[in-house]
């Protein structure tokens, strides 16, 4: 009988601490929407000035870099200075990268661009990567002018 | 009983192994973003230049030709002479459909002799949705030149099928890019009649 009742009662308790566990929901961290030192890393890392002082030209100059890396061109806005494009990594179709570029123009004839690319659904943090975008973008800009 | 042991040591590592990159998904490789050795080609094939100083005609020559084409236009943007355009249609092959019916026989027999259910269905293509982006672009500083790139490219749906007692579920997807070099030529023949028909107001 004895034995039943102390059964009886840790069954209570742990029901007990079980339901106030699943009450108390965890507090958001008070840093959650504060840029961290990575997020910075990644925006130096994305973005790039160059001495464009016509935004449609350089607009056209994303257009084209993009397309000349076998991207398929799925949004273009020229007023927000925004493209947005897909490829799938030949010939493993189900990798799938995207990405979308913003141009904006800066103070002294100057335009910033700033690259985000997705690959599976997944930020890409290599620098590398966006060095080799912009060599791209770079030859595309150059090529437009002349 | 030792030799045993020691034989099943490499096949529990290469186990393990297996495991563990079962579990890491792959690092995107860091030559993403640079050019291709085949995109010279791929460009040159869906290039081509027109002798043309309007911009909005040579669009909606464009436009034009792709609506000839079957194209529905899905998304235009004029300031950077962009055009987008989708069209659905069957994608049944006579080919595909013969393999799946001898593969079903073959199956089915050996599942006869076998005493097993075999029978296998292989899913077929059932729908594609043929896409093309294009892009107008001025040459030189007063436009008297421009530049047209198009990009055709299809999603396939597969439809349903079955392996032995597994159910395979339709809608199975898969992306083509079109590199037929035949279809771009025949899309800017059409585009340069059209562009001479629109310059001359006929």
């Amino acid at each position: 009988m004895r034995l039943e009742s102390g059964f009886l009662w840790l069954a209570i308790v742990t029901l007990g601490l079980c339901l106030t566990t699943a009450c108390a929901s965890p507090a958001p961290e008070p840093e959650l929407l504060s840029p961290s030192e990575e997020q910075m890393k990644l925006r130096t890392m994305q973005s790039r000035t160059f001495d464009v002082a016509d935004r449609t030209q350089a607009v056209r100059a994303v257009i084209a870099a993009l397309q000349d890396l076998g991207f398929i061109i799925e949004r273009a806005h020229e007023s927000l200075g925004l493209v947005t494009a897909a490829r799938f990594a030949e010939p493993r179709y189900y990798d799938v990268m995207g990405i979308t570029v913003t141009v904006r123009p800066q103070e002294g004839g100057k335009m910033l661009i700033r690259a985000n690319a997705i690959y599976n659904n997944e930020p890409v943090t290599d620098p590398k990567v966006y060095q080799n975008f912009f060599a791209t973008l770079e030859r595309s800009l150059f090529i437009g002018r002349n | 009983m030792r030799t045993t042991t020691r034989r099943s040591e490499p096949a529990a590592l290469a186990a393990i192994a297996l495991l563990a990159s079962a579990c890491a998904t792959p690092a995107p490789p860091t030559e993403l973003l640079s050019l291709s050795p085949d995109a010279p080609a791929h460009k040159a094939m869906q290039t081509r230049m027109f002798e043309t100083s309007g911009e909005t005609e040579l669009l909606s020559a464009s436009a034009a030709v792709l609506q000839d084409l079957g194209f529905q236009i899905s998304e235009s943007v004029l300031e950077v002479g962009f055009l987008r355009a989708t069209k659905e249609r069957s994608a049944r092959e006579y080919g595909q459909e013969i393999t799946r019916f001898l593969v079903f026989l073959l199956s089915a027999a050996a599942s006869v002799l076998g005493g097993s259910n075999a029978a296998t269905v292989i899913p077929v293509d059932l729908h594609q949705q043929i896409n093309a982006s294009l892009v107008a672009r001025p040459l030189d500083a007063n436009g008297s030149r421009h530049e047209v790139r198009v990009l055709f490219y299809r999603l396939v749906w597969k439809g349903d099928g079955r392996s032995g007692d597994q159910y395979i579920a339709p809608g199975d997807q898969q992306m083509q890019m079109i590199r037929d070099s035949g279809i771009y030529q025949q899309f800017f023949a059409r585009l340069s009649k059209a562009v001479f028909l629109e310059a001359h107001k006929i």
